[in-house]
């Protein structure tokens, strides 16, 4: 037979006993056959430690976990996977240590319908965060920080704060499903209203906010008992469609005399159709948030697999504004995942009019930061890989409610690392601007970039590197 | 108060509201004609006054409503009253989906029937309804009353927070973590002397009372440090 592999070859020597056959690689002794590798790191490409110890934990508490911070995912693609190609001989460069480039930005004008746009002086601004998540010292220096910066925050589910409003030369109000506080004196205070169908951390989703964060003041803006996990309404409460958005976006605009713009933010899930409905509901500007994008508390499983990655929504959201005929009228405004310029250059050159950090500006804050490191420790981690956000344990004061740990929150040496974080991302964005030969940071096209990787030209549509043409299917 | 009528018709909704204000704050009584069920009407109304709609309207009307009296003639929409902090709204027909979305205080009267949803996310004030409730009363609401005096249809009193949801008639289903509970005298005395003052008779009603069993509001614990092992 062809595949009878019994030997019938006999030795010119006596036959070695099985255990000198076992052990003469020199392996531990009582260890069975095997790789090396498979017995000290798992070699099981399903069961990695990971996926082991997520059983494990699943099987001792009987429900899902849930933390905060952003995605786990290794898998997502990041903005490192393309890179600028600056002017060289077909284009012209301006000079990076001299000449200007212009970042004014302005979100909501296009539509003629606004008395007030919203003015910024850098294409940057701090997302959505809600007095809740964070303490109300956090939500101060970052108010501050923005407005130092020229630029704006966003308050976020849990209401208006005063503490923000006063920090805060520009504020977006956010109106949640949940509607947790919202009035008319809110509505009018505001310089711009957020209504939110999703965000890019758990979309489909609502908030949530574990008990042990909802103290006192926390509980009286959401009119909600204190101590007791807030786990927010998906749904609007009084409109389902895209036709009663319109209206509602109607209703909000008479509150307000038409004085300020009205944005939608949703979740990065099918932005080609998701954002042009925004838009022919009639929105001013689209928020649209990858699935990078943080909170302060999630079922992980939403955190690490709903959505799709910031890189990847960019282009079909500015194609929906172009087929609708409405790129020009209505602004569209990125987040999920933002660290740097760099990432902030590459999101206006996909097509972004804005960008929008969260995460970034927490750490910017403190967040994760070499202090009060025996705290961490008592928490299981370490600076620098702190993601316990939900816990209300922050050893910085930055998402928690406790009163002694928000102390160490350095309202003005906060304000003033915001600020300065706000204004380096900023120039990091002229000088690669500048590098391209652009004049405004607005100029920044998808000409300007290549894509390091297939993955990532067929994400986004741009040219590959050194092919000079994308990669289809 | 003298009265100033204010036709809504085909007219541009901005400029229509805006005369509204400006009625009400220079002191007249409001009556608005041609209504044409058209949405929101009445929307971010002030601190006082009157407005009498005298026909159907659309959504939003009365919404984010911080004080006045507003008189529907006939029927309303979605979202009547939503986020309204203040004032009455009183339905003479039927009202629509989500009456009283998320308010923060005032009262809303539907002569007639509620849609789906009566209610949702309010924080707090008062809804009486003659007449039956749609599906989902209450549905998140966080606190304040909803009182039918008809019955309620499937999942009444929905995921509660610190609501209350009382019906005199038959409920047809109870929503998810919702129980009925007896209700105390005192509690009983203050809802007669709330429809009392809303000019219905005063007579024996079965109240049940529906309020949260507060299975959903906790995951398993409140302490922290069940959540460190991630």
């Amino acid at each position: 037979m062809a595949d009878d592999l019994n030997s019938t070859y006999e030795y010119p020597f006596p036959m070695p006993s099985e255990e000198e056959v076992a052990y003469s690689d020199g392996a531990i002794k009582g260890r069975t056959p095997g790789s090396p590798s498979a017995y000290d790191k798992g070699g099981s490409t399903r069961w990695t430690p990971d996926a082991i110890a997520e059983v494990q934990a699943l099987a001792q508490l009987g429900r899902y976990q849930v933390r905060g911070y952003n995605c786990f995912n290794q898998r997502m693609p990041t903005f490192d996977d393309l890179t600028f190609v600056p002017a060289t001989m077909t284009r012209l460069p301006l000079e990076g240590y001299r000449e200007s480039c212009d970042m004014t930005t302005v979100l909501g004008a296009g539509t003629g319908l606004v008395e007030k746009p919203l003015e910024l002086k850098i294409p940057i601004y701090v997302a959505s965060m809600s007095f809740g998540a964070l303490s109300a010292s956090a939500k101060a220096a970052i108010g501050y920080g923005a407005s130092k910066a020229g630029t704006m925050t966003c308050t976020g589910e849990g209401g208006m704060l005063e503490d923000e409003r006063e920090a805060s030369q520009k504020l977006v109000y956010q109106l949640t499903p949940a509607r947790y506080g919202v009035d008319l004196e809110h509505i009018r205070k505001a310089d711009g209203l957020e209504l939110v169908v999703g965000q890019g951390a758990k979309p489909g989703t609502g908030g949530l906010l574990l008990g042990m964060k909802v103290v006192e003041r926390v509980s009286k803006m959401r009119s909600l008992p204190a101590g007791v996990d807030q786990r927010s309404t998906v749904r609007h409460p009084d409109f389902l469609g895209a036709d009663d958005m319109a209206v509602k976006i109607e209703e909000l605009r008479i509150a307000t005399n038409y004085k300020v713009p009205i944005l939608v933010k949703m979740g990065a899930t099918r932005p080609r159709f998701d954002v042009a409905i925004a838009a022919k509901a009639g929105a001013d500007i689209v928020v649209l948030d990858g699935a990078e994008g943080g909170t302060g508390a999630s079922p992980e499983l939403l955190l690490n697999h709903t959505g799709i990655p910031c890189l990847s929504a960019i282009r079909p959201a500015r194609q929906a504004l172009e087929d609708c005929g409405m790129s020009d009228k209505v602004s569209l405004v990125v987040s999920g995942g933002i660290r740097t310029g760099v990432d902030v250059a590459k999101c206006l050159a996909l097509g972004a009019d804005a960008v929008m950090i969260g995460n970034a500006a927490m750490i910017a804050l403190g967040c994760n930061s070499p202090r009060y490191e025996e705290d961490y420790h008592a928490l299981g981690t370490s600076p620098g890989a702190c993601h316990h956000c939900h816990t209300g344990m922050c050893p910085v004061g930055i998402t928690t409610q406790n009163k002694e740990l928000e102390k160490r929150v350095n309202i003005a040496a906060g304000a003033e690392r915001v600020y300065r974080f706000l204004t380096a991302i900023a120039m990091e964005v002229t000088m690669l601007a500048k590098a391209c030969g652009k004049s405004s940071v607005h100029n920044l096209e998808v000409e300007d970039l290549r894509a390091l990787s297939f993955e990532a030209s067929a994400f986004t549509g741009v040219k590959m590197a050194g092919l000079d043409r994308a990669f289809t299917w | 108060m003298s009265e100033k009528v204010i036709q809504v018709g085909h007219r541009d909704i901005r400029i229509i509201n805006q005369e509204f204000l400006a009625a009400l704050e220079a002191g007249y009584s409001v009556v608005v004609t041609d209504t044409l069920s058209r949405h929101n009407l009445g929307v971010g109304l002030p601190q006082s006054g009157k407005i009498h709609f005298d026909g159907s309207v659309g959504y939003y009307c009365g919404g984010l409503n911080t004080g006045t009296d507003v008189r529907v003639e006939n029927n309303a929409g979605w979202g009547t009253g939503e986020a309204m902090s203040g004032g009455t709204i009183t339905v003479n027909g039927y009202s629509g989906m989500s009456t009283g979305a998320a308010m923060l205080g005032g009262l809303i009267h539907v002569k007639g029937d509620c849609g789906p949803r009566c209610g949702v996310a309010m924080k707090a004030g008062d809804i009486v309804v003659e007449g039956n409730l749609g599906y989902q009363a209450g549905f998140m609401a966080h606190r304040g009353r909803i009182i039918a005096l008809g019955g309620a249809g499937p999942s009444c009193g929905d995921a509660l927070w610190e609501a209350e949801v009382w019906v005199a008639g038959d409920i047809e289903s109870l929503g998810v973590d919702a129980k009925i509970v007896e209700p105390e005298a005192e509690e009983v005395e203050e809802i007669n002397a709330l429809l009392k003052q809303l000019g219905l008779e005063e007579r024996f009603r079965d109240w049940r009372k529906i309020v949260s069993e507060q299975k959903l509001w906790y995951f398993e614990s409140r302490d922290a440090n069940s959540w460190l092992m991630i």
